[in-house]
């Protein structure tokens, strides 16, 4: 079961990746399947950051790799 | 062709050291303003402090043992660290070298590798980085990196030497070196003297019409600073003529284009560079909400360059910007290179992007139909077109061939690399760039590459570097050979194709091969391939001693030639 977060998460990348949102999954790489390269994953983060309103530090980015990296670092700050 | 001397200097024996002297002293109102990675919070320090900071930058460097011709590989964020770092490196006749930090999204142990290979090369006495970096040279294996890292927490905490070094320099000395990818998929240092970078600048202010010392002129980059373009056409530029200058980190600009407009528009800037991808950018992401309230009547020269110039992105910019005071004449078409220290040609018409039909015989891999003037050569500089088949035989007008370049702004080898020197400098002078084009009264058009390079988002890559990681994956029952190469699709840029040789044609092997590829790809290089092929052994073309003919294989491949499995 998706959280909130989650669904807008995908629908984010299914925006910027320019796909179905049904066929994103957690165990997708964002940059070799998700075919994201450097300015799209910027404006991944800016959204998530717009629309969910945190901040995504810098450090952090650059150790994710997946589409649920995504969702585990969202949750945690979350917390 | 002689230049009135608006400098505090004289321009034919400057070093930078005398370009920062002459701001601080000439432009004591003026200087840079570095904005946080939010675009907001400018923070401004004008030329005399940039000065000072230096000053006791050097200052610091010594206290560590920074000696002169010393190399110093610097990989930070655009930040005042970076500045005191760099500009300290060159009061003390040091080599800075800036590298890029990590990619946005999952990088960092590529990059600690990366920079591993760097301090190989360039045996540097240090490495100043943050404090994350320093984190994944230890995790990711990058023992010798490790081993000479400080972090700029750490370099700020240095109690600076009482004596600042200014060691003599002269104008035919090294300055710093300059990262641009080399042949064999490893990276090269272009060395750059002093007389190369001031007499590139000079150039530059010549085709943008631009005065030294003024408050008429303002720069705005959000360019990388370690890119040829954002250091020497924008930072150094600004310094040399003591103007004003606005800086903004790339990641700023990437996650929201529409501030470089905002902050153009807000100081009235009169100069902002980028490759044509970035025009791009703000074309397809910015809502005619972005705009409200942008003047871009100020910005004479915005300039395109280090990439493929695209006659549709040119349009559409027009097109998209016409509302807010934007005007053809505005694009200023450009050529140049790491190894031409920056700027090569430049359409100083100012009559707005002109066009020839791309001519019979270029090949068509790039996907243009047209070819943008990139105007005439810069002052002091010949650009002649090489034959292809007896190189260092000229052409006349129209033919097609490599573009040469033989002037003041020619670099000075590569670092540490004789052979790649040699193969790059006709006899000592001559540039060979690697870029086929041809001239038409003068002005210059380029229409490909004799070279296999794949330039993405301005960065050249080697399609040895994708090659290696696609033949390192021993799934879809070993691979074989393969070949990589650029497409242009649409107005989106180059795009990175993969051609691989498979013994197997099994489906599901092919598959799970493909991912690791792709993974593999995305991990080394944080980037996605735009098509990846699997071809029968031996169906990639090869010359007689097995190398890639990776041009034909292109042709083949846009023509539909080639055989798919999987």
């Amino acid at each position: 079961m998706m959280t909130q977060d989650e669904e807008t998460i995908l629908t984010i990348l299914a925006k910027v990746g320019k796909r179905e949102k049904s066929a994103i999954k957690p165990d997708d790489d964002l940059v070799a399947d998700l075919g994201l390269d450097s300015p799209r994953q910027l404006q991944v983060l800016t959204d998530i950051e717009d629309q969910l309103q945190i901040e995504i530090d810098e450090d952090d980015a650059a150790r994710i790799v997946k589409v649920k990296d995504i969702f585990a670092y969202v949750a945690a700050k979350k917390k | 062709m002689t230049l009135e001397n608006p400098y505090p200097f004289d321009p034919e024996r400057a070093t930078l050291r005398d370009a920062m002297l002459g701001a601080a002293r000439l432009s004591p109102t003026r200087g840079i303003t570095i904005l946080d990675r939010r675009g907001q919070n400018p923070e401004r320090r004008m030329y005399p402090q940039l000065l000072e900071m230096a000053r006791r930058g050097a200052a610091r460097l010594s206290a560590i043992g920074i000696q002169p011709r010393d190399r110093l590989l610097v990989c930070l964020q655009t930040s005042w660290d970076l500045l005191e770092i760099w500009f300290g490196a060159i009061l003390c006749d040091a080599y800075p070298v800036l590298v890029a930090p990590p990619a946005a999204l999952g990088g960092a142990a590529a990059h600690a590798r990366k920079i591993e290979g760097l301090v190989e090369l360039l045996n540097p006495r240090r490495l100043i980085c943050d404090g994350a970096l320093q984190i994944e040279l230890v995790e990711f294996g990058a023992p010798t990196a490790n081993s000479i890292c400080l972090t700029s927490q750490e370099f700020a905490g240095i109690t600076p030497s009482d004596r600042v070094p200014e060691p003599p320099v002269t104008t035919a000395d090294l300055a710093f070196l300059q990262l641009t990818s080399g042949s064999t998929g490893r990276q090269r240092a272009v060395q750059i003297r002093h007389a190369n970078v001031i007499h590139n600048a000079r150039a530059m202010a010549e085709f943008s019409k631009v005065k030294a010392f003024t408050d008429a002129d303002a720069v705005v980059s959000w360019l990388p600073l370690n890119h040829d373009m954002g250091l020497v056409g924008c930072l150094l530029y600004s310094l040399i003529h003591g103007i004003n200058l606005f800086l903004m980190r790339p990641d700023t600009f990437l996650a929201r284009p529409k501030l470089w407009l905002q902050t153009i528009s807000a100081n009235r800037a009169t100069m902002a560079a980028a490759p044509n991808f970035a025009y791009q950018l703000c074309i397809e992401r910015l809502a005619p909400a972005d705009l409200d309230g942008l003047d871009l009547s100020s910005w004479r020269v915005a300039l395109t360059g280090a990439e493929m110039v695209h006659p549709q992105t040119c349009r559409l910019l027009c097109e998209k910007f016409k509302n807010h005071k934007f005007q053809e004449w505005q694009l200023l078409p450009s050529f140049g290179m790491a190894e031409a220290t920056l700027a090569v040609t430049a359409d100083r018409k100012r009559v707005g992007v002109r066009t020839r039909p791309m001519p019979a015989g270029s090949e068509r891999g790039l996907g243009f139909e047209e070819v943008v003037c990139l105007g005439s050569s810069v002052i002091d500089t010949d650009v002649k077109i090489s034959s292809l088949s007896k190189p260092g035989e000229f052409l006349n007008d129209d033919a097609l061939g490599e573009v040469w370049v033989k002037g003041p702004s020619v670099f000075a080898g590569y670092y540490n690399d004789p052979a790649a020197t040699a193969e790059t400098l006709h006899e000592g002078k001559w540039l060979r760039t690697g870029d086929i084009g041809f001239l038409i009264d003068g002005e210059l058009y380029i229409t490909g590459r004799t070279k296999d390079v794949l330039i993405i988002h301005g960065h050249n890559l080697m399609p040895h570097e994708l090659e290696w990681l696609a033949e390192s994956v021993s799934g879809g029952g070993g691979s074989e050979r393969s070949g990589a190469f650029s497409v242009t699709r649409g107005s989106e840029g180059e795009q990175a194709v993969l051609v691989v040789e498979v013994g197997s044609v099994d489906a599901a092997q092919l598959q799970t091969a493909g991912h690791e590829i792709r993974t593999r790809v995305a991990r080394a290089l944080g980037l996605p391939l735009a098509d990846l092929v699997f071809v029968k052994r031996g169906q990639i073309p090869k010359t007689t001693s097995g190398k890639v003919q990776r041009r034909e294989l292109r042709q083949r491949y846009l023509d539909g030639r080639l055989e798919r499995l999987g």
